[in-house]
């Protein structure tokens, strides 16, 4: 008797050994190598996040365009036109509420063009008067909304990742968004406060991002964040999260972002949202081959940071450029009528970019020029969607649709680097 | 034996033609790599976007592949070593990538392995200046000193090695000048009878320091006002000196170090022709930059009867009201503007004018004006230990206009990053600004000044968290 009992709980052993190795890898996961280089995976095979920001927003609407329902599906044009370029990921800030119309994007985009999607979550940065980060009830609603989207998309084929905010760390400094709590209220010392805010809203991302693995065991969580301002506070209040997505202008490339990450805050990094507009504001006209030299640079050194290259960081799974298609109602946004303008002026600076910073008030950041692809007013299918049928567009087509999408150098530019990388790597190394 | 000798005449003639040759293919090499370099620059700058795109990388590969094998080939001692390696900094300084660190120290050690072994110092110097245009201010430090003490080493004269330091400060070179006047300094300081030492640390003190035209480094001026401290004590600075020293620090914002050397000033020179700027100068100081009204009326009480229209004792009077106005005490502020309305006799309109908008503010139980109440609160109250001047600074395009001129004032914001995001700043400017009233959402703007003295300026920056910081400057129209 006391053998079979033996036997039995030999078996038993086995069998739950034998269950814990069969349990897949997560479909998607990251590995981190022995030299602290850090890889993305997907199905077991390398992944480089070759992505593009996506807000097909047509001319003459804004931001509360719902694109997800447009029936022109605008995806579909964008993602053949993305996939012969090599895009194999999109990344979508917030999902809109009508969860078939987004499992419909996604799926479209996987099945016909192998197109990943990136989920994000706001988390709320942009509620008026502003992100309450410091109140409990307003970090319940947040972390519902999260986890509910979570819970409706990790089962989509296409989903790659979730990133949780964007720049909302800038909130923390108090320049932007700013936001505080009664207690935070209390701190005369301003850069004490400025540690509280970030301690009680990175230790919310890590909250989320803990929860997020619970339900989702096949997709990572990334950390969306502004430069790296404020990861040294992320690394104590934020573990848990799997890399960070950071928005990087920089201009000609990202400087010693990879290695600063490395030493501040060691985790993966996509580059979330990084590029360059197209519009000279010093010369007052359109510049493609300015946005192709930014754009080809700025890959060349995504590239070099990937893990196997041992002379970067290794710390880079790819990223994101901002964005695919210009955006004209992002310059004045309170007037309907400028929505269908492309908008020459400029609202904010950047030295980096230094092609046209001579221009007046050195204010050379075109909004509506990021555009990886032109909008046109001449019509993709015939028909132009903010004209309700009843009217004309430029070229004369008459209806609802698409405006057609022309790319503009950085298209093609990119499209040769993605076949080639070439890398300033030095040669002839001892 | 004869198969020995054969090796050895193979040995003799064959292997100098093979170092020829290899010295010739890495200059070679290198011409080639750089030409690269140049041509993809040229092409840049020529927005030649066709052939940098379809060439580009082949291009990219040729600099460091070739440039790469010279760095690595060439002799330690080969100026060659030296070139390439800079030719690799600047290449990956100019794409911003990666390897600029690693480019930046292999070029440094290279420079450090050089100037042990080669008494040719050009490409030191050369390799320096390219640091300095590149930003890498410490780093060409560096390189200057080695450059300097091989300069100092070979058989140059002291006389010879002052004027190779002028003629780098006539030519704007002012890391390499600096580094030049330390070694000449340090040669004849030893030398050289104290007076004539310490006539010459004047000159050399006079010529960095702070000048509306020509070449100025307030810092360095300050470190050799500190050596001739340390020379012969503060005996051998005449009331010129003191002025210039003072002066030089005020302009660096060195506001507390100033009010020092002015208050020496007064105290060894009662009747200075400086006395009057001075005493308000320091009551300006006291007050603003380090919250002590008391200490800051005291000054300007010295100068408000004087008999004479002087400017400074208008300005004090304006002073001195505003101190009571921003109290509550609205009798004794308008007691004050109206005494300097009644001795300005008209004049001195710059002060004037100022004191009648007072005055009507006081008469009507109106608010003072908002940019210069918020001005008095925050640098009087100081309410937060944030506001300490650091976050925000004024400059002008020259310090000592004359009445009429024009001088350009401009704010510079030191605030964290804030991403694609444009922080809506409001600029509320206060104080002497001329005929203008710069608004809120101006960085900078040009004052003119019809009367001479010394006019205050006044910034609080406010950004969307709030008051963010404050600052002052001092412009004194002669």
């Amino acid at each position: 008797m006391k053998k079979f009992y033996f036997s039995a709980l030999l078996f038993l052993l086995l069998a739950l050994a034998l269950g814990m190795s069969s349990r897949p890898s997560p479909k998607v996961h990251i590995k981190k190598f022995k030299n602290g280089h850090y890889q993305l995976r997907v199905n077991n095979k390398p992944y480089i996040i070759k992505g593009v920001c996506y807000n097909p927003i047509p001319l003459g609407q804004n931001h509360e365009y719902d694109w997800w329902s447009d029936p022109n599906k605008p995806w579909e044009i964008d993602g053949r036109l993305m996939k012969e370029m090599g895009v194999n990921t999109i990344r979508l800030y917030q999902v809109h509420d009508n969860s078939d119309e987004v499992k419909k994007v996604i799926h479209d985009l996987y099945e016909k063009y192998g197109i990943r999607t990136i989920l994000g979550s706001w988390l709320g940065f942009w509620e008026y008067p502003c992100p309450f980060y410091g109140d409990k009830n307003f970090q319940e609603r947040i972390r519902k909304e999260v986890l509910d989207m979570v819970r409706l998309y990790k089962n989509e084929p296409g989903i790659l990742m979730w990133v949780l905010g964007n720049e909302n760390n800038y909130s923390c400094l108090g320049h932007v968004n700013p936001w505080s709590s009664e207690e935070i209220d209390q701190e005369p010392d301003p850069q004490k406060q400025k540690a509280m805010r970030a301690k009680v809203y990175y230790t919310f991302v890590n909250d989320i991002a803990r929860e997020i693995h619970q339900i989702d065991y096949d997709h990572p969580v990334a950390l969306g964040n502004g430069e790296l301002v404020g990861l040294e506070f992320a690394k104590e209040y934020a573990p848990d999260v799997d890399l960070v997505a950071c928005i990087i202008y920089r201009g000609k490339t990202f400087g010693n972002l990879f290695k600063s990450l490395k030493a501040t805050f060691d985790k993966p990094i996509f580059i979330s949202e990084f590029g360059a507009d197209c519009y000279d504001a010093y010369l007052k006209k359109e510049d493609q081959n300015m946005q192709a030299f930014f754009l080809e640079s700025q890959w060349r050194q995504i590239y070099e940071n990937l893990a196997g290259n041992k002379e970067g960081a290794g710390n880079c799974i790819g990223g994101a450029m901002f964005e695919w298609a210009d955006e004209w109602w992002k310059h004045n946004q309170d007037n309907p009528d400028a929505w269908a303008l492309h908008d020459t002026e400029s609202n904010w600076s950047n030295g980096s970019y230094y092609f046209d910073i001579k221009v007046d008030g050195n204010k050379n950041m075109n909004e509506e020029w990021f555009g990886i692809v032109a909008l046109s007013q001449d019509l993709e299918q015939g028909i132009n969607p903010r004209t309700n049928g009843d009217a004309k567009s430029d070229n004369g087509s008459v209806g609802v649709g698409v405006n057609k999408r022309v790319p503009r150098k950085a298209y093609y530019v990119i499209r040769e680097f993605w076949k080639k990388p070439n890398l300033n790597i030095k040669r002839n190394k001892k | 034996m004869r198969r020995f000798l054969i090796i050895f005449l193979a040995v003799v003639c064959f292997f100098p033609s093979v170092y020829a040759k290899d010295i010739k293919e890495l200059e070679e090499d290198y011409r080639a790599a750089l030409s690269r370099y140049q041509k993809l620059k040229y092409l840049e700058e020529a927005n030649s976007w066709d052939e940098y795109f379809s060439k580009g990388n082949d291009y990219r590969n040729e600099i460091t592949g070739k440039a790469g094998k010279v760095s690595l080939s060439a002799a330690k001692d080969d100026p060659l070593r030296v070139y390439s390696r800079l030719l690799l900094y600047c290449f990956h300084k100019d794409q911003q990538d990666t390897f600029t660190e690693d480019a930046l120290s292999d070029l440094m050690s290279s420079v450090l392995d050089y100037a042990k072994l080669s008494k040719n110092i050009i490409p030191i110097k050369e390799a320096a200046d390219k640091l300095l245009v590149y930003g890498e201010k410490s780093k060409a430090k560096e390189l200057y000193k080695i450059y300097a003490k091989g300069l100092a080493l070979s058989d140059i004269k002291n006389e010879a090695l002052k004027e190779v330091a002028d003629g780098f400060y006539k030519n704007n070179n002012l890391e390499l000048a600096e580094n030049i006047y330390d070694i000449y300094i340090e040669k004849i300081s030893n030398k050289m009878p104290k007076e004539k030492f310490i006539i010459e640390l004047k000159s050399i003190a006079a010529a960095f320091a702070y000048k509306d035209s020509g070449s100025n480094d307030l810092a360095y001026a300050e470190s050799i006002f500190k050596m001739i401290e340390n020379a012969g004590g503060t005996d051998v600075f005449d009331q010129e000196l003191i002025y210039l020293r003072g002066f030089n620090l005020e302009k660096d914002k060195e506001y507390l170090r100033a009010k020092d050397v002015y208050l020496l000033l007064l105290q060894k020179y009662p009747e200075s022709k400086y006395a009057d700027e001075l005493t308000y100068k320091a009551g300006i100081i006291f007050t603003y930059a380090l919250s002590d009204l008391k200490a800051g009326r005291e000054y300007f009480d010295k100068l408000v009867d004087k008999e004479s229209i002087i400017p400074y004792s208008l300005a004090s009077l304006y002073q001195l009201g505003l101190f009571k106005q921003w109290e509550g005490d609205l009798t004794t502020a308008k007691g004050y503007y109206k005494k300097l309305i009644e001795k300005s006799e008209g004049n001195l309109t710059d002060t004037l004018a100022m004191a009648k908008d007072r005055l009507k503010e006081s008469e009507e139980g109106a608010a003072m004006e908002h940019n210069l109440k918020v001005f008095m609160d925050v640098s009087l109250k100081k309410a937060s230990a944030d506001f300490d001047m650091s976050k925000v600074d004024l400059r002008s395009s020259i310090y000592n206009p004359k009445p009429g001129e024009e001088a350009s004032i401009k704010s510079s914001v030191y605030l964290a990053s804030s991403g694609c995001f444009n922080v809506e700043l409001q600029y509320l400017w206060s104080g002497n600004l001329g005929d203008i009233k710069p608004d809120t959402k101006q960085p900078e703007f040009k004052a003119l000044y019809k009367n001479q003295g010394t006019k205050m300026i006044g910034l609080v920056l406010v950004s969307p968290s709030g008051i963010t910081d404050y600052t002052f400057d001092l412009i004194d129209v002669r």
